[in-house]
């Protein structure tokens, strides 16, 4: 196995504006088909993230020019991206830039809002799609893997976790700008996701009780209404909802907007023009952006919020500095980690074969076990992380610190390695 | 013996206005209570020259202009102070201190001496009809300036870009109610006040309506009001529209206060 090249092609919130990053956002349910056509381009690993914010795809082969070639095609088939997009708004990442990049997505240093969970979980669920797609092998394991104890290190080291600055306290702030007081306010969430979640565990603490939500899969807002004191209403009812409500958080995956000029024109009649605050952060866009100028009806959407969080950055750099000390020294030690793989190949796929033997009996494990915490999964994930490496560092030890070729050549048919076969690794992968 | 009450509530007014000021420019909001106490203080003062006047003088004193911008600066202190207290709205006296004291500044450029009432004047409809009008128009001076800051604190939540306003101002809701409610005490005071103008005109000048200039600019103004009012509670307006309604009345309030004494000739000018 030889050391491999890591590459991002993507575009974020600072790269470009929200009408570029809707157009190019991929879907959940669409991801894996995008994974398997770059799959099909002849590229072994890759990861895609989308998110309101990025849309990024991780990518990992032996010819980094000829991949980025490769996945500019897949993309601009997929999405329709225009050519001159790339070099306007988009960027590419190789090796030790690249997973750099990732330690800072996945630590929340590159979201709109400094120091956000939110994206810790999207950078785990777009690797657990891929990995279920698989197209994640050796590399990107340990890459994404890395990006996740990093994330980890810099929440428990800083106090850039601890932020009250997400999309919902933003939320709330500006609701008391527009109604004062919020007691007796009603708020609907339109939605079912992770974020709309979040929001409503905040409202909740903030001691907002009047909450509906409403979502196309009826089970799913009736399950999250469940969870905290809400209550769940049809889909269909989202015109009666908006004739009520005094706050509205949209966070779905529609490709067109579900709220327009028209319907809020009569809502609005029939509410007697009482004000109603939209909070889109949906990408695409939930509602329509022309409702601002509408009497009485207030939006802020995604790129909105942005701008907000960035006038309160300024207190918050300390520790974003010491973030980013953390993050220069893990991507280094990962770097140094990936130049050893590249020096002796036969640790390469030493390692390679052992995670993925280990990689491939937890997928068994979670496919049985009927309790899907997330929590329990990572403990597996380090538990059965650890037992690999002990078993393995003995080789290792060994065939760092002796020269003798007959060690060499015991443990190559041991773990049946040829020199030559570069795509050995891949094999291996997907022979578990 | 009045006019030093007069002084005494205006040096009040500027210490609440200085205070106010001094918490818009540091931020400090624990600031506004002292400026409120401020300006609360000054109101009780100014009260009480104005009784003093009235006994000195032995009639009501809002007879000429010094008299009716120093009870109009007077009334426009009560009527926000009675405003802090039901909505514990801050900051809106950073507007108001600096008005009243505006006001009564003005007003001691015109001459204050006591002078004995013209007969015209002399009747029981003087305290009854000023008094009402002057309650009136300062109700409607504050709901001009909560009209204003609705709009300004409107335009910074559209735009997005600065929020100087609507941290420190009290939310749009909060603005809206209390211009609300400027319209639903003040339409009322100026309905009486046109009625008990015309009832004393019916004496004084034989005739309850000669479209006198007065006569005709409060009515146009009471007609817009009322259009406000009937918008408001049947056509559920509010915010911005109920804003600029709330501005155009206070503009004809002004003519009408100032506009006609000054430029049109008419039975109601005594200065």
């Amino acid at each position: 196995m030889k050391r491999q090249a890591i590459g991002i092609i993507g575009l974020n919130h600072n790269t470009a504006p929200l009408e570029i990053r809707e157009k190019l956002y991929i879907k959940e349910g669409s991801i894996p088909e995008l994974l398997a056509k770059i799959k099909r381009e002849g590229i072994n690993e890759a990861v895609v993230i989308s998110t309101c914010n990025r849309t990024e795809i991780y990518y990992c082969g032996d010819d980094n020019d000829e991949m980025v070639r490769k996945v500019r095609r897949v993309l601009a088939d997929a999405v329709a991206a225009k050519d001159d997009w790339f070099d306007r708004y988009m960027y590419i990442f190789t090796d030790e830039e690249a997973f750099r990049h990732l330690f800072l997505v996945a630590s929340g240093l590159d979201s709109m809002v400094i120091g956000e969970p939110e994206i810790f979980g999207q950078v785990k669920e777009a690797y657990r799609i891929a990995a279920s797609a698989r197209t994640t092998g050796f590399f990107l394991n340990k890459t994404f893997h890395k990006s996740f104890n990093v994330a980890k290190r810099i929440r428990s080291e800083t106090r850039i976790g601890y932020n009250p600055l997400s999309i919902s306290s933003m939320a709330v702030e500006l609701a008391r700008r527009i109604f004062g007081n919020l007691d007796g306010k009603k708020i609907l969430v339109v939605g079912a996701g992770e974020m709309c979640e979040t929001a409503l565990k905040y409202f909740q603490k903030e001691g907002l009780s009047d909450i509906f939500i409403t979502n196309r899969t009826y089970q799913k807002a009736h399950k999250l209404a469940d969870e905290i004191i809400g209550e769940a209403r049809p889909f269909e009812a989202l015109f009666e909802l908006l004739t009520v409500v005094d706050v509205v958080l949209t966070s779905t995956g529609s490709d067109a907007p579900l709220i327009g000029l028209d319907m809020l024109h009569m809502a609005m009649k029939k509410r007697k023009n009482r004000p109603l605050f939209f909070i889109d952060i949906a990408v695409p866009r939930d509602v329509d952006p022309a409702v601002n100028d509408m009497d009485n009806v207030y939006l802020y959407d995604i790129d909105d919020l942005k701008e907000l969080s960035q006038r309160h950055l300024s207190n918050r750099v300390k520790e974003s500095e010491k973030a980013h000390v953390i993050i220069e020294e893990e991507a280094t030690k990962f770097s140094d980690l990936l130049e050893k793989i590249d020096i002796n190949p036969l640790i390469g796929h030493i390692m390679a074969t052992a995670d993925s033997i280990r990689s491939g009996e937890i997928k068994k494990t979670m496919a049985r076990l009927a309790n899907k915490d997330p929590e329990l999964a990572d403990t597996i994930d380090a538990m059965t992380r650890s037992i690999v490496n002990k078993l393995v560092h003995p080789y290792l030890a060994l065939l760092k610190n002796n020269q003798d070729p007959a060690v060499f050549d015991t443990l190559k048919k041991l773990f049946q390695f040829e020199d030559d076969d570069e795509n050995e690794m891949d094999s291996g992968d997907e022979r578990v | 013996m009045n006019i030093y009450l007069v002084y005494t509530a205006l040096g009040f007014y500027l210490v609440s206005t200085f205070i106010y000021a001094l918490s818009l420019a540091l931020n400090k909001t624990f600031l506004e209570k002292p400026g409120y106490y401020s300006i609360a203080t000054g109101f009780v003062v100014h009260f009480a020259s104005v009784v003093a006047r009235y006994f000195e003088a032995g009639y009501t004193p809002i007879t000429n202009i010094y008299e009716s911008l120093s009870f109009l600066s007077l009334c426009i202190a009560g009527f926000f102070i009675y405003i802090r207290r039901i909505y514990r709205v801050h900051m809106i006296g950073c507007i108001i201190a600096p008005l009243v004291s505006l006001v009564v500044i003005m007003s001691l450029n015109f001459p204050y001496e006591i002078k004995p009432l013209v007969p015209a004047l002399r009747s029981v409809w003087l305290p009854i009809h000023t008094i009402l009008s002057f309650i009136g128009n300062s109700i409607f001076i504050v709901g001009f300036i909560v009209s204003l800051l609705y709009l300004v604190v409107e335009k910074e939540i559209k735009k997005k870009r600065s929020f100087f306003f609507s941290e420190k101002f009290p939310s749009l809701s909060t603005l809206d109610r209390i211009n609300y409610r400027c319209m639903s005490l003040g339409f009322p005071f100026l309905t009486a006040g046109i009625i008990t103008g015309s009832i004393w005109a019916g004496f004084a000048w034989g005739s309850y309506w000669k479209w006198d200039p007065k006569e005709t600019w409060s009515l146009i103004t009471w007609i817009v009001y009322a259009i406000l009012f009937h918008n408001r509670l049947a056509l559920g307006w509010r915010g911005k529209r109920t804003a600029y309604m709330m501005i155009l009345g206070f503009l004809l309030i002004v003519f009408t206060f100032l506009g006609v004494n000054f430029l049109l000739k008419g039975s109601h000018t005594y200065i």
